[in-house]
């Protein structure tokens, strides 16, 4: 029994060491890790924004972008730009703003080529009951002719950018963005007896691939009408197309459409969209 | 300063609400007309690969088309209503600035979805932009709503880096909604957290706002009848 007494103490002083040990091991585990990095203990109210634990080593590395988004460019809002809408609704054409004002025409939905019926639009107004107002260039005789619709009766607004110049003197035709032309070419107007009719315009509507070599490979449709052929059977509207007899052109030719080489017909029409304004100028 | 709450009501200029239009067909041929908004998006985000917009997964195509052609939306709201001109100083500076903006988005956009890009739509904004108390509200829904949008859409983003992209077009869209606000007069903002607005609630917003309209047809196959 003497013998292992000594045995026993000297476990027991070893437990002693190891325990002592372990408990300074975690005292200074606990301090060393509040100053090295991880989060702060909770309930602490000692945390630092400006000490390492929300610094960027404890975050993963960002992911690039997929996109950046440029310097916005300013919205150019100078002249030059026309608009047109389409007639969703049958409306009534008036000379004034309201809805008691004189009747000038009943404006439907569809053109005769069965398209959407779209109109220039020049102004907005808003009349004594609030209700909106467009005043719109319309495709009536007399040529030139503006009148005011309900804005209800009409769908979004378009813009443009284009506008087309068709002199009767010189027998050109210029398309212009702003006031830089973009195309000019040689055309035929109306002869004798059939004039093209001068005054402001716009286009319609565009017709391609049709079988009718008359008309070239794509005609435009726009607001004019012959003031001679009213009893035209689609309504005598003045057209800007191709032909099939280029050597007339530049020419007093037709019965009051514009006629283009088909070659300028197709340029034309890759650059001018439906809604530019036609101006048609006598003395030009 | 006096809060306008339920703008997100106010949006639809003709009083037609949202569940009214629920009850009618008219909601499902307006859900047909923003096809560019999901059947369209729908079909082309899952075609197979693709040069423009590799390396996108089907859902982000879906979520970036969406968002394209909402910036188209609005983009083309504020260039109406600037050109229109019924804006006085305080809101044609913000509409400038705003519309800008969102021409720059939607450009980026565009890029980066490449040919899986939507194209724009054709809107009509039905005389919102024409007046400029119906023009404010529905810009400041429209922000608020887009900042609420890209909040959702956000966390369901595959890419990191999409993700990283989307949360610089949030912030700018959030501060878009405090500047309008301000000059409708209403509070920038009220609320200390902010809640996320679904994609489909965006889409049924809308849809009830009837801003996406059928695009007119101006062309047509038939022999012309003009006098020649």
């Amino acid at each position: 029994m003497r013998s292992r007494r000594p045995v026993i103490a000297a476990l027991l002083t070893a437990a002693t060491i190891v325990a002592a040990a372990a408990l300074g091991a975690t005292a200074l585990q606990g301090r060393g890790s509040q100053g090295a990095g991880d989060a702060p203990p909770a309930g602490s109210g000692r945390a630092d924004l400006t000490e390492p634990p929300f610094g960027a080593n404890a975050l993963a590395p960002p992911a690039k972008p997929a996109f950046k988004v440029a310097t916005p460019r300013p919205l150019h809002l100078s002249g030059g730009v026309s608009m047109w809408a389409p007639v969703t609704h049958p409306a009534l054409a008036r000379a004034r703003p309201r809805a008691h004002a004189r009747l000038l025409a009943r404006v439907s939905t569809r053109t005769p080529e069965g398209t959407t019926n779209i109109l220039l639009a020049l102004g907005v107004h808003r009349d004594p009951r609030h209700r909106l107002w467009v005043r719109v260039r319309l495709p009536i005789l007399p040529n030139n002719t503006t009148g005011w619709v309900r804005r209800a009766a009409l769908g979004g607004y378009r813009f443009v950018h284009t506008r087309l110049v068709v002199g009767l003197k010189s027998l050109e035709a210029t398309l212009y963005r702003g006031r830089r032309p973009l195309f000019r070419a040689p055309v035929g107007v109306g002869a004798e007896g059939t004039a093209t009719p001068a005054g402001r315009f716009y286009i319609r509507d565009r017709l391609t691939r049709y079988a009718s070599p008359f008309y070239g490979p794509i005609a435009f449709g726009t607001s004019a009408r012959s003031p001679v052929l009213t009893d035209w059977p689609a309504g005598g509207y003045i057209g800007i197309h191709g032909t099939n007899q280029p050597e007339l052109i530049p020419g007093r030719i037709s019965h009051g459409c514009i006629r283009l080489r088909n070659d300028d017909i197709r340029r034309l029409a890759a650059l001018m969209p439906v809604g530019t304004p036609v101006t048609i100028e006598q003395g030009r | 300063m006096k809060e306008q709450a339920p703008i997100l009501s106010e949006l639809d200029p003709g009083g037609s609400l949202r569940e009214s239009l629920r009850q009618t067909l008219g909601v499902r041929r307006a859900e047909l007309l923003i096809g560019a908004l999901t059947g369209v998006a729908a079909w082309s985000a899952g075609r197979p690969g693709g040069a423009a917009g590799a390396g996108l997964t089907a859902n982000d195509v879906r979520i970036l088309q969406f968002d394209l052609q909402l910036e188209y939306l609005q983009a083309m709201m504020y260039t109406q209503a600037l050109r229109l001109g019924h804006l006085r100083p305080p809101v044609r500076e913000a509409a400038r600035v705003v519309g800008a903006h969102e021409w720059a988005h939607a450009r980026a956009l565009k890029q980066l979805l490449g040919s899986r890009a939507v194209r724009p739509g054709y809107f009509d904004y039905h005389g919102v932009t024409e007046d400029e108390r119906a023009f404010l509200r529905t810009a400041v829904a429209f922000e608020d709503l887009t900042a609420a949008l890209l909040k959702y859409q956000a966390v369901r983003l595959d890419s990191r880096t999409v993700l990283a992209a989307a949360i610089s077009l949030h912030s700018v869209e959030a501060r878009h909604a405090a500047w309008l606000r301000r000059v409708a007069g209403a509070l920038p903002t009220l609320k200390a957290f902010d809640r996320p607005a679904s994609q489909a609630s965006m889409r049924d917003l809308i849809v009830s706002t009837h801003f996406v309209a059928k695009n007119p047809t101006t062309g047509a196959r038939r022999a012309p009848g003009f006098t020649g």
